[in-house]
């Protein structure tokens, strides 16, 4: 019989600025507060998942924390290397190989490397990029520009305008307004985004997410181990991911995403609707990323998220609640931000959320997506088992 | 803010110098010959770029260099107005495009470095444009079909 897998520990490091902090500090922070979180034992972590920058990251991470997991997950595929993570752990606990999984991150992103990623293109490798971004460095483009040419051709083939994207990251910034910790909380309007520098057409600064330094912690285990700890076990019920392409000229269909497929699979495992999501983490690299993933995952039909954003169907009290944290937007983005996804879905179904409580949420669902709209990996959370 | 880039393209930086492998040299030295070279698959017949062992389509390893006729349709573009690598940063704005070429089978992503971008639309037709980047290899651009 297959096991019921939980969340039973998060942790948040210190953020988002920590000029003092390396991204191993970082994540030793997060991974205390989330051993201390669900009163487990540095011992009693069996497994581990992280994704980082350079080879062997994970590995490092153990041995800086003085672990020696025999369960090790690794898949780096960008800001989604997380729901994968989760969606692993999921079934390598549901299967009986690892009770006991710590899923872990953090990076030092803006003190290390100040502003520059999304426009930095290929920095200093030039032509010594590997694989497809070899072909794409020479012409210029950035990670804003990849993602404004997937906005810019949803725009003309639905009829999606700015006003609507902005209106995503206005919500998001409500929501960051709630939360003391976030980078950003001074309330903004869809005409402060129009009139932000437009960074690649069409997208503007504050359509694009904030770099922070940050890291978080989750830790899975069986639900038997669960019932005997001090928090409310919040439970696994699906996950599903996939990838599309790597670089956004490869991307057949720009309006439409791995999460499509990757979805409903999680949803069917999870034996729920898109109805059903009381609290939706969407990985918001940029409000084109909400915009696209909300049709993706059906919360509305391909082609209808822009009247759906701007109808204000995003904020507390809407039909789809989403971000409640501030998000990517507003709030925190290390470098990757599909952890912090899991962390603030686990503070809705505990019901901790404070002010930015999503009120008696029982589901939520998660998507990252990665790299230039390239991975996709959807996790559907819940107070009950599937 | 500049609606148009009189910036020269001409010059080229030498970490932005293609380093061809045994994969794209046809590529690279084909643009500086004026030629926009892709392969096309003879078991399927759909095409591909970049230059790759086997069809990405159907699998196949029958991929053949042909030159293609340089005609494509605008897919999506964008007018990157910040990049902070050099020699971009002091180009901008300029446009970067995804074109479907005529050839099935095949989207390339290239700079319009002499489209003013209030002209750039989803649909229009473009063609391919070359660029020296030294004496043997070549960047391949597009521009508003005449």
């Amino acid at each position: 019989m297959k096991r019921n897998v939980c969340i039973v520990g998060v942790g948040h490091s210190d953020g988002p600025v920590t000029p003092d902090l390396s991204q191993y500090q970082l994540i030793a922070q997060a991974f205390r507060r989330a051993l201390d979180d669900c009163g487990l034992a540095k011992s009693d972590i069996e497994g581990l998942a992280s994704a980082g920058y350079g080879g062997m990251h994970e590995v490092a991470v153990a041995e800086y924390l003085g672990l020696t997991p025999s369960w090790l997950e690794s898949t780096s595929c960008g800001g989604s290397s997380f729901e994968f993570h989760l969606q692993h752990a999921y079934r390598a606990i549901q299967a009986g190989d690892v009770d006991t999984v710590a899923v872990l991150y953090g990076n030092n992103q803006l003190s290390a490397s100040g502003r520059t990623l999304g426009t930095g293109g290929g920095g200093g490798r030039g032509m010594q990029l590997p694989g497809p971004m070899r072909y794409e460095f020479p012409t210029g483009l950035t990670l804003v520009g990849a993602y404004a040419m997937a906005a810019q051709r949803h725009m003309h083939q639905y009829g999606t305008t700015s006003a609507q994207l902005a209106s995503i990251a206005v919500q998001t910034r409500e929501h960051a307004a709630r939360n003391e910790g976030a980078m950003y909380r001074e309330p903004i309007t869809v005409d402060d985004v129009l009139n932000s520098n437009l960074v690649a057409d069409p997208l503007h600064k504050l359509d694009c997410c904030v770099i922070s330094d940050g890291g978080c912690a989750v830790i899975l285990t069986t639900e038997e181990r669960a019932r005997s700890l001090q928090r409310q076990p919040v439970f696994v019920r699906g996950a599903a991911g996939g990838t599309t392409h790597h670089s956004i000229v490869s991307m057949s269909d720009m309006t439409r995403t791995a999460a499509a497929v990757a979805g409903p699979r999680a949803f069917g495992d999870a034996g729920i609707r898109p109805g059903d999501v009381d609290v939706f983490c969407a990985y918001d690299s940029f409000t084109y990323t909400v915009l696209v993933t909300l049709e993706d995952l059906g919360f509305v039909p391909k082609g209808e998220g822009g009247p759906f954003v701007a109808e204000g169907n995003l904020r507390l009290g809407g039909l789809l609640p989403t971000n409640p944290d501030g998000g990517g937007l507003s709030n925190t983005h290390p470098g990757m931000r599909g952890l912090f996804l899991i962390c603030e879905a686990t503070r809705q179904l505990r019901g901790a959320a404070g002010i930015s409580q999503v009120e008696g949420a029982e589901i939520a669902a998660c998507n990252g997506s990665g790299g230039w709209l390239s991975t996709q990996g959807t996790v559907v959370l819940g107070t009950e088992p599937a | 803010m500049s609606d148009v880039s009189d910036v020269d393209w001409s010059a080229t930086p030498k970490w932005v110098v293609p380093v061809p492998n045994t994969e794209d040299r046809e590529f690279w030295e084909g643009a500086a010959r004026g030629k926009l070279r892709i392969q096309r698959c003879a078991d399927c017949g759909l095409h591909q770029h970049y230059p790759r062992m086997l069809c990405s389509h159907c699998g196949a390893e029958a991929v053949e260099f042909v030159t293609a006729t340089g005609g494509g349709t605008v897919y999506s573009f964008t007018v990157i107005r910040k990049n902070g690598v050099p020699p971009f940063n002091e180009r901008t704005p300029f446009v970067v495009a995804a074109i479907d070429l005529d050839e099935p089978g095949v989207r390339i992503l290239a700079t319009m470095p002499n489209v003013r971008p209030q002209e750039m639309r989803i649909g229009m037709r473009v063609i391919a444009a070359f660029r020296a980047a030294n004496e043997t290899l070549g960047f391949v651009d597009f521009e508003p079909a005449p």
